[in-house]
């Protein structure tokens, strides 16, 4: 027996407490750890997958490539991953001015782009690094930045260039995903789907300008 | 079997599930413990072993069935699969005497709990039955309209008094154990208290109340999400919990010193504290006087427990409420119970036949308590201990039924020792732990008939009633009395499964149905 001030503890009650402590311990882990199904397994391995993905992401933007919804995807898919999430603008340079040339009109709205990037990553609680790149292939600069920030996944928008091209999501599009060395996910809007859906014309009245009678 | 065609929700987690089940039986101690001791005195804790290992043995049958059955009906579908629509109705007519019970039952002890609050001690029902009897009427009466009105249980918050009653209760123990507990006193307190044996097989038939309700896990398997695998974990944690609860709470309060040598509330004479809480003004409270008088931990206690225990009691209560209305909905759906019990109020999409029936005879059996007066809160336990043995007693045989008639349904989790044979040609596994379990749940039957003056007419006479309501409505309808209306259960069992999620399980008994049927053809001529 123990006598602590007006407390008697005997050691079978010290025994008693410490099993009946650990035996219900033990019983509510045991249970709350059941064994996986394969379906767990499955989803297991995807959500690593998926994590691994998302660890240093670009999310595309240019003149061409409308990728605003692909961030806000973006976002909410880093929002608690620890994913470092980069925003880039590629301002295409033509032949005939120098790489370094000033642009302004694009820069302008490139920061336009780029600060909407920012409020939307800040609104879905992740933090976004923003980027201008002048050069003159966007592909290129997309595969170059990829590689420089070692990417795992490269998101981006859409655009179509035109039913004969070959390349129905544009050729810039598709030279970034056969040669990028991460995954890369581009959302496709579904008006787009010029191969699938047959394409309706637009309402006339919606192009035809309001002339006010003098 | 007639199924939801868009299916129920499958959203209810390993603690989900658990909870569930807990959020029933998890209240039965804090009814059960102050009943036992009035009866079994210094043998209580043999009481609640003996009691426990049949338990164990129920729970390990419900694990088993509601595993490989997961439908919303339980112990009620098991029988009747297993044993025909005759039985199943009884098994189900019984569970409903239960649900009823507990209704009145745990509102009493709601009460109860909450006048050992100095605040509320007006609502003692020994000092003022009369408020008391009000009390738990109205306790009754706004569960049935909360009901009617839909107002849903949150699995959220059955979770969360869980978790704190879990805490609690290993509190209690543990600082029990730790600041009171003397074993010489013990042994002191079975020697001189050891009960005669009409005393101590009433204990047993009481102790039962303490471990009823595990059935809830089967109830919601349907809902269970991959019950195959969780509900036999939940099942196994919640068995284990309760069983250390009961052994615990009962050694601990024979061989506990109290804080104080006269405890608060025993009038200034001194008592042995364990014959002190078998006393009928404490048994509807037993957990909250023994927290409070615990050394030091006690002055805590007795803040929180009776409050604590009163909300847990509350919703054990209201499951009583929706539990008689699912089964009344099920037993209609399978045609045992007139279609009345299918119907839902036009506005409120609630079965309100079932719920204003179920919680009317609730309060009979509340008007029939009161006139007893301080021995009504022991009727109402004799009843509880009856349709609870009566019911798990036919679970036992159709858990050997079953095993015998349906070898194919795979069961992910079986009962061990069993004894491998041919039946009807094919291979099966006879569980012993079926008969040992059947033994023991019988003998308690036969305590509860042979100790409860009450109970042994008023519990037979609720299943005569219903097997005439039963006859009756049968013939009526066309239906066979004493046989069973034909389904395709095989059928039905991939359905299950695949309603449950197991695909796996299904994949196995599709292809095992395929052998038999191959077998039975035999080879191509």
């Amino acid at each position: 027996m123990i006598h602590l001030g007006t407390l008697t503890i005997t050691y079978a009650g010290i025994a008693s407490a410490i099993a009946i402590l650990t035996a219900l311990i033990g019983t509510l882990y045991w249970m709350l750890h059941p064994p996986k199904s394969k379906a767990d397994l499955v989803a297991k391995k995807a959500e690593t997958q998926l994590k691994t993905q998302l660890g240093a992401s670009i999310v595309v933007f240019s003149s061409d490539i409308r990728s605003e919804h692909m961030m806000v995807l973006a976002s909410k898919l880093a929002r608690g991953q620890r994913t470092v999430l980069l925003a880039a603008y590629v301002i295409e340079v033509p032949f005939t001015l120098p790489t370094h040339a000033p642009m302004e009109l694009e820069d302008r709205a490139a920061l336009d782009i780029l600060a909407a990037a920012e409020v939307i990553a800040k609104n879905n609680g992740c933090e976004v690094r923003t980027e201008i790149i002048h050069h003159r292939q966007t592909s290129e600069a997309v595969l170059e930045l990829a590689k420089r920030e070692k990417a795992n996944l490269i998101i981006m928008g859409s655009y179509r260039e035109g039913k004969y091209t070959g390349a129905p999501l544009s050729r810039t599009i598709e030279t970034i995903a056969a040669n990028a060395k991460c995954d890369v996910l581009i959302g496709v809007e579904g008006k787009h789907g010029t191969l699938l859906v047959e394409e309706e014309p637009e309402p006339v009245t919606a192009t035809v300008p309001v002339l006010h009678a003098e | 079997m007639s199924r939801k065609e868009e299916g129920l929700r499958r959203s209810v987690t390993p603690w989900g599930s658990y909870s569930w089940g807990y959020a029933d039986v998890g209240a039965d101690i804090f009814v059960a413990l102050g009943l036992v001791f009035g009866a079994a005195a210094g043998a209580s804790n043999v009481a609640f072993l003996f009691a426990g290992l049949v338990y164990v043995c129920v729970g390990l049958a419900y694990t088993e069935l509601a595993s490989a059955y997961p439908v919303a009906g339980g112990g009620q579908y098991f029988v009747m699969r297993g044993l025909g629509d005759m039985l199943g109705f009884v098994a189900g007519w019984a569970v409903l005497l239960d649900f009823t019970i507990d209704i009145t039952l745990f509102a009493w002890g709601c009460i109860g709990y909450l006048s050992h609050l100095p605040v509320l001690h007006v609502l003692d029902a020994s000092a003022n039955p009369a408020v008391h009897f009000a009390v738990v009427f109205a306790a009754i009466a706004a569960l049935a309209l909360l009901n009617v009105v839909g107002v849903r249980e949150s699995t959220a918050f059955n979770g969360m008094v869980s978790a704190l009653d879990v805490v609690s209760e290993t509190s209690i123990l543990f600082f029990g154990f730790l600041f009171a507990f003397r074993p010489e006193l013990l042994v002191h307190s079975m020697q001189t208290g050891w009960p005669s044996s009409f005393q101590l097989m009433n204990g047993i038939s009481l102790a039962i109340i303490s471990f009823v309700g595990l059935e809830s896990i089967s109830h919601a398997a349907e809902e269970t999400n991959r019950p195959a695998s969780i509900i036999p974990r939940t099942s196994i944690a919640l068995i284990l919990t309760i069983l250390i609860f009961a052994l615990a709470y009962s050694n601990l309060a024979l061989g506990m010193q109290p804080w104080h040598a006269i405890p608060a509330g025993s009038g200034g004479h001194v008592h042995d504290f364990w014959r002190f809480l078998g006393f009928p003004e404490n048994q509807d409270k037993a957990v909250a006087v023994m927290a409070s008088n615990i050394p030091y931990f006690g002055a805590l206690a007795a803040l929180y427990v009776p409050v604590l225990g009163a909300i847990l009691l509350l919703i054990s209560s209201n499951s009583g409420v929706f539990g008689s209305s699912r089964i009344a909905y099920s037993m209609s759906q399978f045609k045992l119970l007139p279609a009345i019990f299918e119907r839902v109020h036009q506005k409120y999409k609630t079965p309100v036949i079932s719920i204003v029936t179920f919680c009317g005879l609730a309060v009979i059996e509340l008007i029939f308590a009161a006139l007893q007066g301080n021995a009504g809160y022991e009727f109402l336990g004799d009843l509880y201990a009856f349709g609870a043995a009566a019911s798990y007693t036919l679970v036992f045989v159709a858990l050997i039924a079953l095993r015998l008639k349906d070898p194919l349904t795979p069961r992910k989790f079986k009962i061990p020792w069993n004894i491998p044979m041919r039946f009807r040609g094919e291979r099966v596994e006879f569980p012993v732990v079926g008969v040992i379990g059947f033994a023991g749940i019988f003998a308690i039957l036969i305590f509860v008939l042979y100790t409860h003056h009450i109970g042994r007419i008023a519990g037979p006479s609720w299943l005569l009633l219903g097997i005439i309501i039963f006859t009756v409505y049968r013939k009526s309808k066309g239906l066979p009395v004493f046989g069973s209306q034909p389904r395709n259960w095989s059928a039905d069992q991939v359905g299950i499964l695949k309603n449950a999620g197991e695909l796996e399980l299904m994949d196995e008994l599709v292809e095992k149905l395929k052998t038999r049927q191959r077998e039975r053809e035999g080879p191509p001529a």
